[in-house]
């Protein structure tokens, strides 16, 4: 969410649930929540605003199902077609013996690939410098943030007065 | 180094660049195929071969500098000396890297087996058989396998010492032969104190210094003595002789605690005759065993009846008494019995009367009286002269226990001037030490030509140290007209002289050179009697090869007759019975030669040391062995110490709960508690030499009337086995006679198990070995066999005691039955080399894989240490190294100093800390034997390869080979009726097989 | 501004009495988001106590015999240890096995615990992820060190090399350990990671020290709440508790196969799974429930760890327990019933032989004593709680002792048995790892959050906006009428 100089309106709660009702209104009238911030995920805020659900969990199935095959083609390469030798009189082809190594690297490369995705998509680094849209955010204020370019900023305030904002107020900054 | 052969044809080989050593044999094989064999490296140095000759690759390149370092470090250690071409010059013996062979004799103790010694870049590394041996075969014991490592000994003296300070040999010389004349001039007498000599040039040579020296005597001492045996055969045969006994003509054998298995007379040779006569396959003997501890051959008597050293004697009488009246003599009184179970003499007299003329009694027990009557047993079953050979007797035991007795007093009288002692060490294994070191403080001069120091050398005045018999020339004689010859394997190491040198140069020969005087000795005394070679060079180099030359003495001795008056004999012995008082807390002791250290003179060589005792299991130290009864009885338990009060002073020892032991009897190992022998050896165990005494002129290894009280100590024994019993598994499979004949279940018709998986394929050869249970008499020769040829370290006794004794192959030890007289097995067992080895699928880093050979290989650079493979071996075989056992001061044995190591195998890697290791079948010499056959461009033979134990094994229990081609003995083992495989149910499906056990039990016992 | 304010004045999250949260408290008391907040961040803000200095000196006294003694064992070789030729492993892989059990409560919690939708894990699942991420450090250690030559422990890492094919062998249960046992340590450490990181945004914002300020931003990646980002975040978290549960029950199962794949008498056994899971999760809840009574009294957070927490976690620790008790039984069962002649006296000589005080002593701690947590007056008794769960722990540590040493003492050939005899370096050992496992633990809580701030606020509200809906059907009834 980092575009340069927007002028955004911000309106901060203390109950989610005011902020709900804000959100709600907003949507009612084809106004675009640009965000929210809270210290929490607020239930049924997702429809509210109508986020899109996730694609991540592809990313896991793609890169567990990648996991999976690289495990399994290390194995027999290594195993079999490399280096066979006579382990204990077993079959080369011991292949229920290589599930165990399997099915740990697919979660492990799954799981690490799906966060990876997930900082990269959300643009989270270490040592960002964070961007907070009011304060206490992170403690126990909501923020319900719209960009300035939206119509009609007055009837926005409105609508935002009406459902319990604490504060209104408009300013240019990076989000 | 070796003497060399100047004939013609010789000196043309050498020109044309052929070894000129065409007279030693490097095996069998070669031997029979003649010297060309040597042309060529066995080892074939590939890389540089391969590379051509140009351009050396960097692997030969090194290779080569790292021959080049050994050589110079070698060659540098020792000047040259005559005989001995140090490996600076060179020597076209040598090839560097290839093992040369050549035969000598052992010296390890008086039984003189013939050997061949394994010499690899100028040291002698392994002892082994010599198959052309006809009285010991390709057999060897423990201790001769073990000797090669006294070589190494860091406790041997580095030259002559006077008074405690390293002297020349000159100035000894002169001061000796100063104190010789002294003493022909004060009429005083001169005595040569030695152990049982029968080397016929060495006794010439004595011979030959009694003639400069008129008041000189010569003494023969045996610490563990047979001169009943000789004594009785005097008064019974007229020869004062100990017989040649053929236990291999024997159909029934009765033994009166003698050890000859393990300890007795001649072992290697016995144990191989025993076995042979045994075989189930043709109609093995019977043997009857009275003793009074678990020997090793009760443990392989069909009936063993556990008596006190005391009832001995009225077990001879009462046998003779009913042989003799089936031979219908008269003249052993119809006295009482003492010894109880008559029923069981009666079956024992029958079956030696039902086979008169092929039976044997023997008794080891050093008493006239009892060797009477057993040479009246003899005489009346007919076995004079059939399996006991009183006209070409043994001469491995001449000691005479009175002349020695004699002699201390003369000392202690002030009479001995001048006192040479020579290979004996009485002041720590004679009955009565300390009156043997007055005496010798009243001794003007006292030399000892011991090589090390020990309790007397350490008390006399000068040392001339004599060679370790792998540095010197030697003949022996152990068997009337059966020679053997011994040659240097390597130029002493240190500044020492052969005894027979130093003997004559007091002889007054002032240049003595024992090669050449044997030479001459032969030449003179052997040649003309012999009737094969036309040259005595022929003769000669023959002999030096071979090691052994049979040469039948002109003369026929006619066949002795029964003459002394043996009924006299049986009377002192009923008479002593009845004064003998039978009190039941009081105990008798006996004493008996452990197989390890026998009577002590080894006792610094950590091999020996560490070899567990055949039965007991037990390294580090002699105990009191009881039995399970009287433990039980006394509350003793395993390592608690208790003091035996005897009447010739009292001692200290841990028990040791031995099923079998009689039940009023304790045993206790002589040899052990040496005080001053090195590092090794020093007060391991308790010295029990002072409690024995002389009785009548003999020396007597029992004591009756012992007391026996708890001290509250204990001191952990060192055993390697804790659990006896086979908890009804199938491990020692067993089958009888009469079933084996009857074919019965065992046979071909078992069906192999079925595998999950397909069969691997495999190379052109699948290595195999098939144990002999039945052959197998626990010897425990191969176990030190192994030891040298893997170099497998020594770990001490604390690591004994926590159970990581290294050994590659270990006998185990099961009993069945009651636990006073328990049927005893040994099972010598190693890693199986299964075909679906358990420990090969755990191991990470695929450490250890089947080869295409068959072999359960080890990979020890890549192993981690894990140690999941031992744990999930069932055989527990493997063996981990829990430190750094080389070069390691915590573990100063013989491979923590460079003089100790140079008897390692260069052909076997020494392992590393926190490697496995096992038994590998001896892969190296798979090895080399297939680069032979190579090069031979032919097939491998079942010759070719011997492992180090089957090699070593006196009674061939043990057969090698490649269970691939079918006509193998190993393959057709396999099909034997007998064969099993330990184990088999778990389906890993081993290499190595067993044979049953047979029992023959006695009918009526 | 003001009108609309009059009409719609701030809802206040202060209800009256009348109006209680739903009976399940899983947090006392009513606090406001910032309550919550700085109720969580005062340990991190507040100079430690004394009996928090005590428990960390000892700790330290710990670790550092353990480093001493490490070091030794490196330069000496494993003989320092008691082990032997007949039994090859003891401590060294009876601490192994018993660190990674300890390691599977805490992944339990958070990830199986979330998809359940437990709400009452959110209290205790970050300390509970501290202390497995902790435990699977000390049980890793393991394996390390037990090699005979542990320089070359890189060797069971299939890498590249130039020495020709040299591979590892993948039919080896040690090579799934140490795919099993990494791969479980990352991703846990992974997923508390970013349990962490709104939390840490919190602390960011809260520390007025700039050189805090600097290392929790680089640590909270500049999280600023926004909620496009949240509900990312929640698909992640369950798609990594997704994949953490079959992950947690597979780590154990695959330590448990270093036995049940062999051919040893007491280790070659098939329901050794599922049977070590279950202990793994028993011992686990022992050692969360020991930690967090610990914590709860001595870090003054009972407001958060309330006893509906412990209760639940008894319960848990009772139900493994009986599923550990019916592992045992069955075991001896089947030696029975399957009369392999090994077997049979495998298990004769665990109730009967050398070794059976430590058999006798495990039964006491694993079956007999969680039976108490059937009472719920026993479940809500803190100090029997801490009794309990420390007895279980003890148990779950001869089970893995009776199971690896009485099994190999006495394996197929008589000839062989023998007996293991614990050295001082084997206990100091074991005393050293539990060094390592409380510093780690006792710096955790200084530093750390150790209790998810966003959740405790997301379970707040949430039961209030329960309530809430629930107050409006009420209304809705009574208008009905």
């Amino acid at each position: 969410m980092t575009n340069t100089g927007n002028t955004f309106v911000v309106a901060t709660f203390s109950d989610p649930e005011a902020l709900l009702r804000g959100v709600k209104a907003l949507r009612a009238e084809d106004f675009r929540v640009w965000d929210v911030y809270a210290p929490y995920p607020i239930h049924g805020l997702d429809d509210a605003m109508g986020v899109r659900r996730s694609r991540l969990p592809w990313i896991t199935f793609l890169a567990g199902l990648g996991a999976m095959t690289g495990a399994l083609a290390l194995q027999f390469y290594t195993n079999i077609w490399d280096w066979s030798l006579n382990v204990g009189g077993k079959p080369d082809n011991s292949t229920l013996a290589f599930v165990p190594v399997t099915f740990e690297l697919t979660v492990l490369i799954g799981g690490l690939s799906t966060v990876a995705a997930f900082l990269f998509r959300t643009r989270l680094f270490p040592g960002k410098t964070e961007r907070l849209a009011a304060e206490g955010i992170t403690d126990d204020k909501f923020a319900l943030v719209l960009r300035k370019r939206t119509a009609d900023v007055a009837r926005a305030m409105k609508i935002l007065e009406v459902s319990g904002a604490e504060t209104i107020e408009q300013k240019a900054m990076e989000l | 180094m070796k003497q060399r052969c100047r004939s013609e044809q010789e000196e043309k080989l050498v020109q044309i660049g052929e070894p000129a050593t065409s007279t030693y044999w490097k095996s069998l094989e070669e031997r029979r195929n003649g010297p060309h064999f040597t042309a060529e490296f066995p080892g074939g140095l590939p890389q540089l071969n391969g590379a051509g000759a140009g351009e050396p690759t960097r692997r030969g390149f090194l290779g080569m500098m790292g021959f080049s370092l050994a050589a110079v470090g070698l060659s540098g250690c020792r000047g040259p000396v005559q005989n001995a071409i140090p490996l600076l010059v060179g020597s076209d013996d040598i090839t560097p890297g290839v093992a040369n062979y050549y035969a000598t004799t052992c010296r390890g103790c008086a039984s003189s087996c013939s050997l061949v010694v394994k010499q690899r870049d100028g040291r002698p590394i392994k002892i082994e058989g010599n198959a052309e041996s006809t009285l010991f075969g390709n057999g060897t014991c423990a201790t001769g396998q073990a000797t090669v490592l006294s070589l190494y000994d860091d406790a041997r003296f580095r030259g002559p010492v006077w008074r405690g300070q390293p002297a020349k040999w000159d100035e000894l010389d002169q001061r000796v032969l100063d104190s010789l004349v002294e003493a022909r001039a004060g009429h005083r007498k001169v005595a040569l104190l030695s152990s049982t000599i029968n080397s016929p040039s060495t006794l010439r040579i004595i011979a030959q210094f009694s003639q400069q020296h008129p008041n000189f005597t010569h003494v023969m001492y045996d610490p563990a003595s047979y001169s009943g045996i000789r004594a009785a055969n005097a008064s019974s045969f007229g020869r004062a002789v100990i017989p040649h006994y053929a236990f291999d003509k024997a159909r029934v054998i009765v033994g009166l605690e003698a050890d000859f298995l393990g300890t007795w007379l001649s072992p290697v040779e016995f144990a191989r005759q025993y076995a042979a006569a045994r075989r189930p396959e043709g109609s093995p003997s019977l043997h009857v065993q009275f003793e009074s501890g678990l020997s090793v051959t009760g443990s392989n008597a069909d009936v063993r009846i556990p008596i006190a050293p005391s009832e001995l004697g009225a077990i001879a009488v009462a046998l003779l008494r009913r042989v003799a009246r089936k031979a219908g003599v008269t003249g052993v009184s119809e006295g009482k019995e003492f010894f109880s179970d008559a029923q069981k003499l009666d079956a024992v007299a029958d079956e030696l009367w039902k086979h008169r003329g092929e039976s044997l009694v023997v008794s080891g027990v050093n008493d006239v009286s009892i060797q009477t009557v057993v040479n009246a047993l003899n005489w009346f079953l007919g076995n004079i002269g059939k399996t006991v050979d009183l006209t070409q007797p043994s001469l491995q035991r001449t000691g005479d226990d009175s002349a020695m007795a004699e002699l201390v007093e003369a000392m202690n009288r002030g009479e001995i001037h001048t006192l040479i002692v020579y290979g004996v060490n009485p002041a720590y294994d004679y009955s009565d030490s300390q009156h043997f070191l007055e005496g010798l403080d009243k001794v003007s001069l006292s030399v000892s030509l011991s090589d090390r120091p020990d309790e007397t050398s350490s008390r006399v005045h000068a040392i001339c140290p004599d060679h370790h018999f792998l540095e010197a020339w030697g003949d022996a004689e152990p068997v009337a007209s059966v020679f053997s010859l011994a040659q240097p394997l390597i130029a002493p190491l240190f500044e020492t002289r052969a005894a027979q040198e130093t003997l004559l140069r007091w002889a007054g020969d002032p240049e003595p050179n024992y090669y050449t005087y044997i030479r001459e000795f032969w030449r003179k005394n052997l040649y003309p009697v012999q009737k094969t070679f036309d040259s005595f060079d022929a003769f000669w180099d023959r002999s030096l090869q071979d090691g052994v030359a049979v040469i039948p003495s002109g003369t026929v001795a006619h066949l002795p007759r029964l003459q002394g008056d043996w009924t006299e004999a049986a009377q002192t012995i009923l008479q002593g019975e009845e004064q003998a008082a039978r009190n039941d807390d009081r105990y008798e002791l006996h004493f008996y030669e452990s197989v390890a250290l026998r009577d002590g003179r080894h006792a610094n060589n950590p091999w020996l040391q560490e070899l567990p005792d055949p039965i007991s299991k037990v390294t580090w130290g002699n105990y009191a062995a009881v039995a399970p009864a009287l433990a039980n009885r006394l509350g003793l338990s395993e390592g608690e110490v208790v003091r035996l009060k005897t009447a010739r002073g009292q001692i200290e020892l841990p028990v040791f709960i031995q099923p079998g032991q009689h039940a009023r009897t304790i045993s206790i190992a002589v040899g052990y508690g040496r005080t001053l022998v090195g590092k090794a050896g020093r007060n391991v165990g308790v010295n029990v030499f002072p409690l024995t005494s002389m009785a009548a002129g003999l020396r007597t290894y029992s004591i009756r009337d012992v007391a026996l009280e708890k001290t509250g100590k204990t001191d952990l024994l060192a055993g390697t086995q804790s659990h006896f019993s086979m908890e009804g598994r199938p491990i020692v499979l067993e089958t009888t006679l009469k079933e084996l004949k009857q074919g019965g279940e065992t046979g071909e018709n078992k069906k192999a198990l079925p595998t999950l998986w397909a069969e691997q394929l495999h190379g052109e050869h699948s290595w195999g070995m098939s144990i002999d249970m039945n052959a197998c008499t626990g010897c425990s020769a191969c176990v030190v066999a192994c030891q040298a040829e893997n170099n497998v370290p020594v770990v001490g006794k604390d690591q004994v005691q926590r159970q990581r004794v290294m050994h590659w192959i270990r006998i185990d030890q099961y009993y069945s039955g009651p636990e006073d007289n328990p049927v005893s097995v040994h099972q010598p067992m190693m890693c199986q080399h299964c075909q679906n080895a358990p420990c090969e699928t755990v191991c990470p880093v695929l450490a250890t894989t089947t080869s295409s050979e068959g072999l359960n290989q080890q990979v020890y650079n890549r192993c981690i240490g894990t140690r999941y493979c031992a744990n999930n071996c069932p055989y527990k075989v493997r063996r981990f190294n829990w430190y750094n056992y080389t070069d390691n001061p915590d573990f100063d044995f013989n491979m923590a100093s460079p003089l100790g190591r140079m008897v390692l195998n260069p052909d076997v890697v020494v392992r590393s800390r926190g490697v496995m290791e096992k038994c590998s079948l001896c892969v190296q010499r798979i090895q080399l034997a297939k680069n032979l056959a190579l090069q031979g461009k032919r097939e491998v033979a079942e010759a070719d390869i011997q492992t180090a134990c089957q090699q070593a094994c006196p009674t061939q229990a043990i057969v090698f080979g490649d269970l691939k081609d079918p006509n193998s003995r190993v393959s057709k083992l396999r099909q034997d009726p007998r064969h099993y495989e330990v184990l088999e149910d778990l389906g890993v499906r081993p290499n190595v097989g067993y044979l049953k056990k047979v029992r023959n039990p006695m009918s009526n016992v | 501004m003001s009108a609309v304010r009059a009409i719609h004045g701030p809802v206040k999250i202060v209800p009256s009495e009348s109006q209680v949260l739903p009976e399940t408290r899983l947090v006392e008391g009513r606090p406001t988001l910032h309550e919550i907040t700085s109720g969580i961040a005062h340990p991190l803000e507040s100079r430690p106590g004394k009996a928090w200095w005590i428990c960390l000196a000892l700790a330290v006294a710990a670790l550092l015999n353990l480093g001493g003694m490490v070091a030794y064992l490196v330069g000496k070789g494993v003989g320092i240890w008691g082990l032997n030729n007949s039994v090859g492993w003891a401590f060294d892989i009876t601490n192994f096995v018993f660190w990674v059990g300890i390691g599977h409560a805490g992944t339990l919690i958070s990830a199986i615990l979330l998809l359940f939708r437990q709400q009452w894990r959110t209290s205790i699942n970050r300390s509970a992820e501290a202390m497995t991420i902790f435990a699977v450090m000390c049980a890793g250690m393991f394996p390390a060190i037990h090699m005979g030559r542990p320089w070359d422990a890189f060797f069971i890492f299939p890498y590249p090399n130039q020495r020709g094919p040299l591979w590892i062998n993948f039919r080896s249960p040690l090579v799934w350990d140490v795919f099993a046992i990494s791969t479980y340590l990352t991703i846990s450490l992974v997923f508390w990671y970013l349990g962490m990181i709104p939390d840490l945004a919190t602390m960011r914002d809260r520390t007025k020290d700039p050189v805090k300020k600097f290392i929790f931003r680089i640590l909270s990646l500049g999280w600023n709440g926004s909620h496009r980002t949240w509900s990312r975040y929640e698909v992640v978290s369950l798609i990594l508790a997704g994949l953490a549960t079959p992950l947690v029950l597979s780590v154990h199962s695959v330590v448990s196969m270093d036995f049940a794949t062999s051919v040893i008498p007491g280790w070659h056994t098939t329901i050794f799974p599922p049977y070590f899971v279950a202990g793994a999760i028993y011992s686990g809840f022992g050692m969360v429930l020991m930690l967090l009574i610990l914590t709860r009294q001595t870090m003054h957070l009972q407001r958060y760890i309330t006893l509906v927490h412990l209760d639940k976690m008894a319960k848990v620790t009772l139900l493994t327990g009986m599923i550990v008790s019916y592992a045992y039984m069955t075991e001896f069962f089947n030696a029975w019933y399957g009369g392999n002649l090994y077997e049979r006296y495998h298990f004769i000589n665990r109730a009967t032989g050398p070794y059976a005080w430590c058999f006798y002593f495990m039964v006491l701690c694993n079956v007999v004593t969680p039976q108490i947590l059937w009472f719920k007056k026993a479940r809500t008794n803190v100090a029997l709680l801490f009794i309990v769960s420390i007895l279980v722990n003890i148990g779950m540590w001869f089970e893995r002792f009776v199971i690896i040493v009485v099994s190999l003492h006495r394996t197929f050939l008589p000839s062989a048995w023998g007996m293991f005899y614990p050295t001082k370096y084997d206990v100091g050992i074991l005393i050293g790892s539990f060094g390592l496992f409380f510093t780690c633990f006792l710096i955790f809580i200084r530093v750390l959050p150790m209790i998810a701030m966003w959740e405790i606020k997301g379970v707040v509200a949430h039961s209030e906006h329960e309530r809430a809906l629930g107050s409006d059907a009420a209304a809705r009834a009574v208008a009905g009428d």
